[in-house]
């Protein structure tokens, strides 16, 4: 199913155990992806202590959501990255949030995301300038919007006023270059 | 394979991997990946680098967050389920609106079924009210016509009183002549006052002391003055059972020696009918 086989047995290991609801599992995914799933949550919500409790949430969801978990559709990661985002999603357009950080509605984080894109980019992620260099700037922001920011691709669409065709294949090409770097 | 190409090139795969399709959308790219290896594979390798990106964007979470995490997990159920519906408050302030409008829309309920029944008492007091008025008007009406009634009889009342007075000063004072008529051959019972001031010629007919027979709507009375053997008109007058006036005043004369009274069509004649005389009296002095 995996191409590696060292990664697929882990990840078998680690359903194994989270579907056995072995506690010993919850260590293992917080080591694991902990800081994968923050750098995600925190690139949308954008506030660290928020992004923190949101980051429990989502460990908490996936340790009570493992019997929907289906191995056979994919990744153990794809999928808790998907529990992660939408929790992030759900937070950022709820009221009490917008409440707490009066200027980070969804149109201000859109100006916000706007003006700290490069930043974002570069500040943030360590050891990347390399990587975002190799980088198509106008392919990896599209990608950036919907995986770092909360946007569904058809709000991206019309926030970068593209066709969902042209967003559709600019996602495309930023990942095979992803892809390309990673290999 | 030239379809799982054409699936792959579409794009559709990364939008899956990103969480972006709905169910249907969903089910489509996991029948497609059942169906074609290579499918599956592509799939993979977009997880694996969509993971590797994220593994170089990686923050580290504050030390300790692990232990409040695992402390929440492996706590008891109830305490796990009251962390999972943290959230909750929101979802009731959610539910908050619709009860108020629910309660909104009670009141207003409630509101309209006083309207409608302030409606029917006002409708009913109106019908009541206007009842009232009617009759208030009816009894405004009767009482006018009553009070119209008694006014006559007053006015009535008051010149016969008048009149009465009249007759009482005429009967004491000897400058009036007091002439009685008799009935005649053709109307025996008649008889009737005829009040004479010679001075003043005033002849007056005396109603209270009249005892003729009724005339018809055609016939009146005509009085007659003899003077020097010759009749002279002085008015007509009604014989009635409730005569207006108890005084009828009739025209002047002043020198008579008789006076007598016939029977005319109704207005008077110019010379009296004689076959038609009821009464007559001389004056005596």
């Amino acid at each position: 199913m995996a191409p590696t086989k060292k990664i697929s047995l882990t990840e078998e290991e680690l359903v194994r155990a989270l579907k056995g609801r072995e506690t010993i599992a919850i260590q293992a995914l917080y080591d694991m992806y902990s800081g994968s799933l923050l750098g995600v949550i925190s690139r949308i919500v954008q506030h660290t202590e928020i992004a923190e409790d949101l980051l429990q949430d989502t460990f908490i969801k996936i340790w009570n959501s493992t019997e929907y978990y289906d191995s056979s559709k994919g990744r153990l990661f794809t999928w808790m990255v998907n529990i992660a985002r939408n929790l992030a999603i759900d937070k950022i357009r709820s009221k009490d949030f917008r409440n707490a950080t009066k200027n980070q509605d969804i149109e201000n984080n859109v100006d916000f995301i706007d003006a700290q894109k490069e930043i974002t980019l570069n500040a943030d992620t360590m050891g990347l300038k390399d990587m975002v260099t190799a980088l198509k700037p106008e392919f990896n922001s599209v990608l950036d919007m919907v995986y770092f920011k909360g946007y569904t691709h058809v709000e991206a669409a019309e926030e970068l006023n593209l066709p969902l065709g042209t967003v559709k294949t600019r996602i495309r090409m930023a990942i095979m270059e992803l892809r390309k770097y990673f290999n | 394979m030239e379809e799982s190409k054409a699936y792959i090139e579409t794009g559709i795969l990364e939008l899956y991997v990103l969480g972006q399709l709905n169910a249907h959308e969903q089910r489509e790219v996991e029948e497609m990946a059942a169906k074609y290896p290579e499918i599956k594979g592509e799939i993979s390798a977009i997880e694996i680098a969509m993971e590797q990106y994220a593994i170089k964007h990686a923050m580290q979470p504050t030390a300790g967050l692990d232990k409040q995490i695992f402390e929440k997990i492996l706590a008891e159920e109830p305490v796990i389920k009251e962390t999972v519906s943290a959230p909750a408050p929101e979802a009731k302030i959610v539910q908050l609106t619709p009860d108020k409008s629910a309660s909104t829309i009670k009141l207003l309920r409630f509101a309209l079924v006083a309207c409608i029944g302030l409606l029917v008492v006002s409708t009913v007091a109106l019908y009541s009210a206007h009842d009232k008025l009617n009759t208030a008007n009816q009894q405004i009406a009767s009482l006018s016509l009553d009070k119209e009634k008694f006014a006559a009889t007053v006015s009535f009342m008051k010149g016969e009183n008048k009149d009465l007075q009249e007759i009482a000063a005429i009967s004491s004072d000897p400058t009036w002549t007091l002439v009685k008529l008799a009935g005649t051959k053709i109307s025996p019972q008649a008889n009737m006052m005829v009040y004479w001031h010679k001075k003043g010629q005033h002849v007056m007919v005396d109603n209270t002391k009249m005892a003729l027979p009724k005339n018809d709507a055609d016939h009146q009375y005509q009085l007659w003055a003899i003077v020097n053997g010759k009749p002279v008109d002085l008015g007509v007058f009604d014989a009635t059972a409730e005569p207006k006036k108890l005084l009828v005043t009739m025209k002047e004369v002043g020198n008579a020696q008789a006076f007598a009274v016939t029977l005319e069509k109704r207005g008077g004649s110019i010379s009296p009918t004689m076959e038609k005389m009821v009464a007559m009296g001389g004056v005596s002095i």
